[in-house]
């Protein structure tokens, strides 16, 4: 069963999920959850923990049937297809290998359990541990392995058999910051290479961006915005979604024309974003801003690229190596703070605690959303 | 924070809290501490061997009750003034060679710690998997209660408990009688020795395989059944293989008690289907025979020891499998 | 605590327990004599529990006590549990755990045969009793014999509607197939299995190819085996019809309201003996009491009450049967009772009985 698409159905989707809903007890995991996944491509779920997104996992896997909704894995309905039956490979959380088996017989596993031509195992079996570069390491066991080699086994044994679907329950957590981004390119590299759909949940922004085509931003068992990862950080429909891309500081006041926040009788300039409902002059309104897109000057001046900058006092300095990062006070927008960071620190004068500078910013890196429902709000 | 440093924390005076504001398991903990300051410090090796001492003179004590029996087995009792003999000889080996009763005897015993360690194994897995895994506390607490309640019963108030549900007039034959049926004689033989078997160690073997199971992850199944397992395949390849070694501690534990029962067959078997236990009792308490009882002792130990070892080495093969050459 | 020497001090028990001796004085000459040892607090008893305790105790031990003032304690250990434990102190000379058993006279004697026996052959009621309280074929009087009972054959009327059985060969009647009980050594059962299995009790213990010919016989009979308590719950519970068991046991169960009687076939049935005895290694003066309640349980007085409760015929002349017992076979008192039953010298039996529970076993369980 290849999983070449058959030309005939090249337009149906891999997955295609219709109100998907899940309860456990009181707590409603997963709310209509609606999307679809073009084959082929590389999804990625983004969502702190409870958001839902391994509960979708579930359900795509079959370890667990949705309460409500349809879902279709390659224009089938699945709801009745038990996980083994389905065409799924799947890499766990704590990988899940075989502890009592050598790699090779890890990664041959599914194709004894599919009841494969046993003649044919042996050389598969190679050409896929050749695939995650383990090569004449199938007869170790996994506990002989180290971790990014044990991740590599546990690809090899979610691919092996050509599933249609790879599913990634967020195998990369556990790994340091080093051997996370070698497997992501890793990840990217075999999906390219196989051209299996596949999708993956996380919780960390960089990892849904560098490995991804498509981005679901999932929070609180219910999707807030499906984009591809450019869209998502340039035009984040949700300020929840801003927040969890990265951005530092929010605003709160009035939402003004022009489009502008109101803040403490000082009025901000900005851009309302696509997919988000603009904010209602007059009504309560959030201003999102990175804080790299930050830019500091001295006090009294509207620093280079500005477009608005307020004074503000500098209660923190801290050193990050290639950069510096700046807590800020804003005094004369009643006491709310605001992060900067300076990306090229060798350039510009060093600004102390209890310095007053100028924090400027373009009107296009502030971003208003609307904040009188008060829902999807960072803490 | 150095050795110093704490010392001089100890020793500085100041206001302290009354000592009634730590937990009392502190309190304890800091009297010992104080008391094993007396110990000198050069003698801080003794200390582990101290601590082995209770079960090195238990094990001490075992072994010399087993050279006692040694000696014993190797002398033959006379009959005439009922006493072991002066020197040393095979008799009682070549008497328990040559007596059908040891050969039916071992064979009972042998096969019946085969068979209720295969049976109890069976019904133990569903139910230490069923125990471990269900997600309904209500369930769970209701399997714990049935694994724990059969340990506050004794295996003699059991094994009479069966002699009044399974006798002519039990609760049994009854039902059976109202259906037309019977009676049938359910009790005293050796089939019924295997069932009260089975129900005394069928707590034992859930409880040693409760823990393995446990430490079975859920998301290794579920990884066999993205592999295309089906349960009973991914039963048979991943969770049995993964629980070996609480399969192996259980089957260890009820084998050699089943191996060295003595109150099943003697209350359920009717007189007629004794294991190797009942025959050595016999030998010390109803022949006065000393020698021949020490020999069968021995026997028995040897087999016991045989079985051990049997399933201890499957288990280190399973072990160093898991550990394997590095 | 009444460890004084003789005569101090006069204690109002002291002087209870002389009254009490004076009345009883057949029963109890030696009390009278002047140079009696210290009292201990109390001696020790081993005894079989249920009905045979309970007579003990009313016949034997509380007067005994109400007599001596020595307190009287029953241990209820088997009797082939503490033997072992007997030999074991008096071969490391501590003294023994009991200061009189109760025992099987098979039993007694392979300790009488090991050398671990008081001699009783001074004890003054011996002189009256009948021949049967002395051992046969042993040295002095290690053991005292206090009653006879015999092997019957024991059976639930409902099972045998035309009658009691005859013979001993009804144990193979195919109808009762996984219905019959034995000893599980065996024992009391070889010479009525010797005779029935066409064998003489002359030829015990030389040639009994008929004793094991039937019993393997019996063996295809599917028997069950057990203990006297067994045979009682057994009857009572409807598991067996047949057994061969102690005449005491099938009257117990009888006495609770179970339906059983019980015969002795014509090929006869073995007929035994109980004993006490002292074993060695214990305080002269303990030694003394104890021989002086074996003393006192020879007595006409106790045996009467002792021996109603068993339902056996004690050694003691004169005593009269109970009610329901007059004239059972089961019960025998005369020359001619005694010679319709099948007696193994209880020597012989010591000396054998490790091979016949052999055999036995090897039948059984194989």
């Amino acid at each position: 069963m290849p999983a070449a698409a058959h030309p005939a159905a090249a337009d149906i989707p891999a997955v295609e999920a219709r109100g998907l809903a899940r309860r456990y007890g009181d707590a409603q995991a997963l709310r209509a959850a609606s999307f679809t996944v073009a084959k082929g491509r590389f999804l990625t779920v983004l969502g702190p923990s409870g958001s839902g997104k391994s509960t979708l996992l579930r359900l795509i896997a079959g370890f667990e049937r949705a309460d409500a909704g349809d879902l279709r894995l390659f224009g089938r309905p699945v709801e009745a297809v038990p996980p083994h039956r389905r065409s799924v490979g799947m890499v766990f959380q704590r990988l899940a290998l075989f502890p009592h088996m050598t790699a090779a017989d890890n990664v041959a596993f599914p194709l004894r359990m599919r009841r494969w031509d046993a003649r044919d195992i042996p050389a598969r079996v190679e050409r896929f541990l050749a695939l995650v570069r383990l090569e004449g390491l199938g007869r170790r066991r996994p506990d002989e392995l180290s971790g990014g080699q044990q991740q590599r086994v546990a690809i090899a044994r979610a691919l092996v058999f050509e599933p249609q679907l790879l599913l990634l329950d967020e195998p990369l957590a556990s790994l340091d910051a080093k051997l996370r981004e070698e497997m992501q390119l890793e990840f990217r590299r075999i999906q390219r290479e196989l051209g299996v759909t596949t999708i993956n949940v996380t919780h960390d922004q960089r990892e849904a961006l560098v490995m991804s085509d498509q981005v679901i931003v999932m929070e609180g068992g219910r999707i807030l915005q499906d984009a591809a990862p450019e869209t998502l950080w340039r035009e984040p429909a949700h300020p929840f979604v801003a927040g969890f891309l990265g951005v530092g500081t929010f605003l709160e006041g009035v939402a003004a024309d022009g489009p502008a926040l109101d803040v403490a009788g000082r009025r901000l300039p900005g851009r309302t974003t696509a997919g988000a409902p603009a904010p209602r002059p007059g009504h309560p309104a959030q201003g999102a801003l990175r804080a790299e897109r930050v830019t500091l000057g001295p006090a009294g001046t509207l620093p280079p690229g500005s477009d608005a900058a307020v004074e503000a006092v500098v209660e923190d300095a801290i050193f990050e190596g290639d950069r510096i990062l700046y807590e800020l006070r804003l005094p004369g927008l009643g006491g709310a703070r605001l992060r900067a960071i300076d990306a090229d620190p060798g350039a510009r004068a060093r600004h102390a605690p209890g310095d007053r500078v100028a924090a400027g910013w373009a009107r296009g890196d502030f971003l208003l959303f609307d904040a009188s429902d008060r829902t999807g709000r960072l803490p | 924070m150095s050795d110093a440093d704490g010392r001089s924390a100890r020793g500085r005076a100041g206001p302290r809290p009354p000592l009634a504001a730590y937990p009392l398991g502190w309190r304890v903990l800091d009297a010992l501490e104080a008391a094993a300051e007396l110990w000198p410090r050069r003698w801080g090796g003794a200390v582990k061997w101290l601590m082995l001492l209770p079960a090195l003179a238990l094990v001490g004590l075992l072994l010399w009750g087993l050279g006692v029996m040694a000696d014993a087995s190797l002398r033959a009792m006379d009959f005439r003034t009922y006493r072991l003999a002066e020197e040393w000889s095979a008799a009682n080996f070549a008497k328990a060679w040559g007596s059908a009763a040891f050969w039916a005897t071992a064979r009972r015993s042998l096969v019946a710690a085969v068979a209720v360690t295969a049976i109890c194994l069976a019904l133990a897995l569903p139910y230490a998997y069923a125990m471990t895994r269900t997600r309904r506390p209500g369930l769970r607490r209701l399997l714990l209660i049935g694994l724990f309640l059969p340990f506050f019963i004794g295996q003699v108030v059991r094994a009479y408990g069966w002699l009044i549900l399974l006798g002519q007039q039990g609760m049994v034959n009854q039902a059976l009688g109202a259906a037309g049926l019977g009676p049938y004689r359910l009790l005293f033989e050796y089939p019924t020795v295997i069932f009260g078997l089975v129900q005394y160690m069928l707590p034992f073997a859930a409880l040693m395989l409760a823990p393995a199971l446990a430490a079975v992850p859920e998301e290794v199944e579920r990884a066999a059944a993205s592999c295309g397992a089906s349960w009973p395949r991914t039963l048979w390849h991943v969770v049995i293989p993964m629980a070996r070694p609480g399969l192996i501690a259980a089957a260890l534990v009820v084998s050699t008690l089943t191996l060295t029962d003595f109150a099943m067959p003697a209350i359920m078997g009717g007189g007629g289907s004794d294991f190797l236990a009942n025959l050595v009792y016999d030998q010390f308490f109803r022949t006065s025979d000393a020698g021949l009882g020490s020999a069968i002792t021995l026997i028995l130990t040897f087999l016991g020891t045989t079985v051990a070892a049997v399933l201890l080495t499957m288990a280190g093969i399973a072990a160093q499998g898991g550990r394997g050459r590095r | 605590m009444n460890r004084f020497p003789n005569g101090l001090p006069l204690t109002r028990r002291r002087l209870m327990a002389g009254a009490a001796a004076l009345t009883g004085a057949t029963a109890m000459p030696g009390l009278l004599r002047a140079q009696e040892p210290g009292k201990p607090a109390e001696i020790i008893v081993r005894a079989w529990g249920g009905v045979w305790v309970d007579s003990l105790k009313r016949g034997v031990s509380d007067p005994f006590t109400a007599m001596t003032g020595i307190a009287v304690r029953h241990d209820l250990t088997e009797d082939n549990e503490i033997k072992p434990r007997i030999w074991a102190a008096v071969d490391q000379g501590r003294v023994p755990p009991i200061h009189i058993n109760w025992d099987t006279t098979a039993n007694a004697t392979s300790s009488a045969l090991r050398g671990v026996c008081e001699d009783l052959s001074d004890l003054e009621n011996l002189g009256g009793v009948l021949p049967l309280a002395r051992p046969i074929g042993l040295d002095g009087v290690p053991i005292v014999n206090t009653y006879a009972y015999v092997y019957v054959l024991a059976y639930r009327p409902e099972a045998f509607p035309d009658g009691a059985p005859t013979s001993w060969q009804v144990l193979l009647d195919p109808r009762f197939r996984g219905r019959v009980a034995l000893y599980n050594d065996g024992i009391g059962f070889h010479p009525a299995a010797q005779i029935a299995g066409g064998g003489t009790l002359a030829d015990i213990p030389g040639n009994m190819d008929a004793c094991w010919q039937f019993i393997t016989r019996l063996k295809e009979q599917r028997p069950l085996l057990g203990e006297d308590p067994d045979f009682t719950a057994w009857f009572q519970n409807g598991e067996i019809d047949v057994a061969c068991t102690i005449s005491s046991n099938a009257r117990e169960a009888k006495m609770n309201g179970v339906n059983v009687a019980w015969t002795v076939p014509v090929e006869g049935a073995k007929v035994d003996t109980d004993g006490l005895w002292v074993p060695r290694g214990l305080p002269a003066n303990e030694t003394y009491w104890a021989k002086q309640y074996i003393n006192f349980a020879l007595s006409r007085e106790a045996q009467q009450v002792w021996l109603d409760g068993l339902g056996l015929p004690g050694v003691a002349p004169g005593l009269t049967p109970p009610a329901d017992l007059v004239g059972d076979p089961s019960y025998p008192t005369s020359e001619a009772d005694f010679a319709r039953l099948l007696l193994v010298p209880p020597r012989i039996q010591a000396e054998h009985s490790a091979e016949w529970f052999a055999r036995f076993k090897d039948i059984m369980q194989g």
